[in-house]
């Protein structure tokens, strides 16, 4: 169990080192990201109702953790694989779940300044008073992790450049056609039913429920929906790095 | 005086489907010694590199046995991967990270204690006369200082077998000579250590015995006297008639002694054309496959 905790240690601050040139450009492009979302969708709704700006002020948060990892992690571990360097790390003596944790360690790190300013942001723009709980942090992790597994699966089974396009196909439909920032109830019920499902949903419920505990108690059901997502993200990342073609 | 190989490939094959369908390794059959340089020849496409992904478990032979210090590497490839140290064709991304750092992070992660990675870290930046780029971020130096930290970070702990993919691309002639020594000083201490290159000057240099591959199958092996015939034929002529030549390029001048042949650029790559080798040389007899002894 030391060699492993060691072996993190190690392998993170190697991933933090080679990221350390372009971290604060990739904090820069999530905190534009999780701040445009929330300025953007005031000029497209205009004044907002009441339970409206609810769920926009708090939308933005889980659109900066879900992108990092669905759409940023892809995006990276494709490069790494068309330079080489993936398999590269592959040789090393590490088990794959410590390859994993690193990885998504860091990006979930890389997440949270996007976030935490972009629920500022959205806050102040739709004068929505915040209410915590204190399980949030528990609810944002697990939501990085998930999204940043996910991520991770498809970018080690997918042909580099498939996962790139994915990856944009995957932040088109989060920002426009999930649940995020606005009452499923406004989908078409085709598109309900697959979002009752697929993990944003329950992301951005869970989130909202963390964040306004008082007016969006928390379903159960949301919490299943993201534990199994979390669960089988990460047996499917692990099972993508193990796999030998 | 005979020792139990590291490292024992026994008939391997491996094809890649889809479209092309190509057959990468076909029933390659090859030891490594402890304390042996086992080179093995080829020219890009040959199937080198897909071999060494499936000694380390990132690729699954179709069939064959692959053992590591007596424990099969195909049924256990992390415990593979703990046995053995890697340098790779590909770069290893280091930007960020300076050669010491990343020298010393890999031996660490090797599992190698803190003071003696030190220790083994500074002698390998010495040896390879590295000590003017060691602290400064690998995004800053050639690409010849990047491929000598990536042999550092493989030689540092080096584990019971090294593989070697190429390690003297980009090297400069000083330096290529430095890390010959240092090749020949891992053999030394133990380490059993699989050389893959297209390079025959660096396979003369270096290595106790050869493997010469060719379209994924064995087609010689031998100490350097065995396969030009006790030094009467060069290695590379020796090489040339084996694997095919061009038609039209001649070898390049082998004046330098330290000059890359890198045979990529002198050999034919279109196997359509190439020519009858049976019975063309006398080191096709013995083509067929290396014996696994032990």
């Amino acid at each position: 169990m030391t060699t492993v905790i060691r072996q993190f240690g190690l392998y993170l601050g190697w991933q933090f080192r080679r990221a350390s040139q372009i971290v604060p450009l990739l904090i820069v492009v999530q905190v534009v990201l999780a701040v445009a979302t929330v300025i953007g969708y005031g000029f497209l709704i205009g004044d907002a109702p009441a339970p409206v700006s609810l769920y926009l002020a708090t939308g933005a948060s889980t659109v900066s953790l879900v992108s990092v990892g669905l759409i940023m992690t892809p995006q990276t571990v494709a490069r790494q694989r068309s330079e080489g360097s993936f398999d590269w790390v592959r040789t090393l003596p590490l088990p794959r779940g410590v390859l994993l944790a690193a990885d998504l360690a860091l990006w979930t790190a890389l997440a949270l300044p996007g976030m935490i300013l972009g629920l500022v942001t959205g806050s102040v723009r739709f004068q929505v008073d915040l209410a915590p709980a204190p399980w949030l942090p528990l609810v944002a992790l697990a939501v990085a992790a998930t999204a940043a597994c996910v991520g991770y699966a498809l970018a080690c089974l997918l042909h580099p450049m498939a996962a790139v396009m994915i990856s944009q196909v995957l932040l088109f439909s989060v920002l426009l056609f999930s649940p995020v920032s606005y009452p499923a109830q406004r989908l078409p019920d085709w598109l309900r039913q697959i979002h009752h499902w697929l993990p944003v949903e329950a992301m951005a419920d869970l989130m909202r429920s963390g964040l306004l505990r008082h007016d969006f108690p928390v379903q159960p059901r949301d919490v299943a929906v993201l534990a199994l997502w979390c669960l089988a993200g990460a047996a499917a990342a692990v099972w993508a790095l193990r796999r030998r073609v | 005086m005979s020792f139990k190989p590291t490292l024992v490939v026994d008939q391997v094959s491996k094809r890649y489907h889809g479209r092309s369908g190509v057959q990468a390794n076909d029933r390659v059959s090859l030891t490594v010694p402890p304390g042996q340089v086992v080179g093995l020849l080829g020219h890009n496409g040959a199937g080198k590199t897909t071999l060494v992904g499936q000694i380390v478990g990132l690729l699954r032979p179709d069939s064959g046995r692959i053992s590591l210090a007596g424990h099969d590497a195909v049924a256990h490839p992390g415990l593979a991967r703990q046995l053995t140290s890697v340098q790779v064709q590909t770069n290893c991304a280091l930007e960020g990270i300076t050669p010491r750092t990343a020298i010393r992070t890999i031996g660490r992660i090797r599992g190698g204690g803190r003071a003696e990675v030190r220790a083994r870290t500074d002698q390998l930046i010495d040896a390879l006369d590295l000590e003017p780029w060691a602290d400064r971020p690998s995004e800053q130096v050639s690409g010849g200082v990047a491929r000598l930290t990536a042999f550092g970070m493989a030689a540092v702990v080096p584990g019971v077998l090294t593989i070697l993919d190429e390690p003297t691309n980009d090297v400069d002639p000083v330096r290529r000579r430095l890390l010959w020594g240092q090749i020949r000083g891992l053999a030394e201490r133990g380490t059993a250590v699989l050389l893959i290159t297209h390079n025959v000057r660096e396979a003369e240099q270096v290595v106790d015995r050869l493997v010469v591959l060719e379209r994924g199958q064995v087609v010689a092996a031998g100490d350097l006297a065995e396969l030009t015939d006790q030094g009467r034929i060069p290695l590379e002529d020796a090489y040339i008639a084996l694997c095919g030549r061009p038609h039209d390029q001649a070898p390049p001048p082998a004046s330098d002694p330290d000059s890359t042949t890198d045979l990529d650029r002198t050999t034919d790559m279109d196997h359509t054309t190439d020519p009858d080798r049976s019975g063309a040389d006398p080191y096709h007899s013995s083509a067929a496959s290396e014996e696994v002894r032990s």
